[in-house]
């Protein structure tokens, strides 16, 4: 079994409402100094060996249907699969390390920043549903 | 005889009921037309109706851009039929690229419903002839994603080539570029805009009746050309 990627992101100059909305919550909680922009990521799972020619099979796919190229960009890759090597599995476990380390700071950061910021995230929350009502 | 106007029903559509009573209601004969029709053979207009096709799943209007039926609507809008689109509608004709740019979520971020002043800006078009330039109407407009987005190049085509059918009036609703509400392709027989003209032809349930004049203008177009 082999898996190609596609991942999927509106352009820089489109207005992401959905990253900004995103943004504006991961401050609220205290993850400061993040901008995000959200897309999409699509598995594709096929028998056999992933040829050039399957490739620009997937290419042809994300042009068409899995991304607008009027507003967004894709990016077409192949992944590792877990039984398609050891040495794959161990640099994700070494991956899951680090990550974990890194969730423990934030997590850190977040109840410091929790303190600081409530009451900016009550106002904030306040302004989202005055908009609402208007 | 009257003229025989289709209305597309996807899975998902919501306002297909509304378009084919507004159609009768204005002296037309509605046709239903099914998302998995492979012809639209006996109508002389077609509108693609609002409502959330296929749950908006992927894009708005992505998945329903490929629905059986459209290939037959892109062919019959190619040669000169005229096709409206409403909303969803909008957003199909844009995934098909029958209409150039997208739309993106609303830049407020939620869902507006209201009751949208809109300045006419182009009578050269099979659905709007019946209106005056500068003319201002309200429609009823209801959606999440209706910002409408294009390159400076396709912003300044439709500009130039006088492309841009509709603008909001007394403020952008949703962050549309040029308060763009509605625009037509070059030959001017496929429109597609945000807000519903279908909902706003009874006293009883609109505001304002100005939605009747599109139904007339392509009555009006289609009678002139037999």
């Amino acid at each position: 079994m082999a898996r190609v990627v596609v991942d999927v992101m509106p352009k820089p100059e489109i207005l992401d409402p959905q990253g900004k909305a995103v943004t504006g919550a991961l401050a609220r909680l205290g993850f400061a100094g993040m901008s995000v922009r959200q897309g999409k990521r699509f598995e594709l799972e096929f028998d056999g060996e992933v040829t050039e020619e399957r490739l620009a099979e997937v290419r042809r796919a994300a042009e068409t249907l899995l991304a607008n190229t009027v507003i967004e960009t894709f990016d077409v890759r192949v992944e590792p699969t877990p039984e398609s090597a050891g040495a794959v599995d161990e640099a994700q476990n070494s991956q899951a390390g680090n990550n974990q380390a890194e969730n423990n700071k934030a997590e850190n950061n977040k109840a410091e920043n929790n303190k600081a910021d409530g009451s900016e995230a009550q106002s904030a929350e306040e302004a989202e549903l005055a908009a609402r009502a208007g | 005889m009257s003229p025989k106007i289709g209305v597309v029903t996807f899975p998902g559509s919501l306002d297909d009921q509304d378009a084919l009573r507004a159609i009768r209601k204005c002296g037309g004969e509605p046709v239903s037309l099914w998302h998995g029709d492979d012809n639209v053979d006996g109508v002389d207009a077609v509108i693609l109706p609002g409502g959330f096709s296929y749950g908006d799943y992927l894009r708005c209007g992505a998945i329903s851009r490929f629905a059986p039926v459209m290939a037959e609507v892109i062919k019959a809008a190619e040669a000169g039929m005229p096709v409206l689109g409403i909303c969803n509608g909008f957003q199909i004709l844009c995934e098909a690229q029958l209409l150039p740019g997208a739309l993106i979520r609303n830049d407020v971020r939620v869902f507006v419903c209201k009751d949208q002043d809109l300045q006419v800006e182009s009578v050269d078009t099979t659905w709007t002839s019946e209106f005056t330039v500068g003319q201002t109407i309200t429609l009823v407009l209801k959606n999440g994603e209706g910002g409408y987005v294009a390159d400076e190049d396709t912003l300044q085509r439709l500009e130039d080539e006088g492309r841009v059918v509709f603008r909001y009036l007394n403020g952008n609703p949703n962050g549309s570029f040029h308060d763009i509400a509605g625009i037509c392709n070059e030959r001017g027989n496929v429109l597609g805009l945000m807000p519903h003209p279908e909902h706003n032809i009874d006293p009883l349930t609109g505001p304002t009746q100005d939605g009747r004049a599109f139904f007339s203008s392509v009555f009006n177009f289609l009678a002139a050309k037999v």
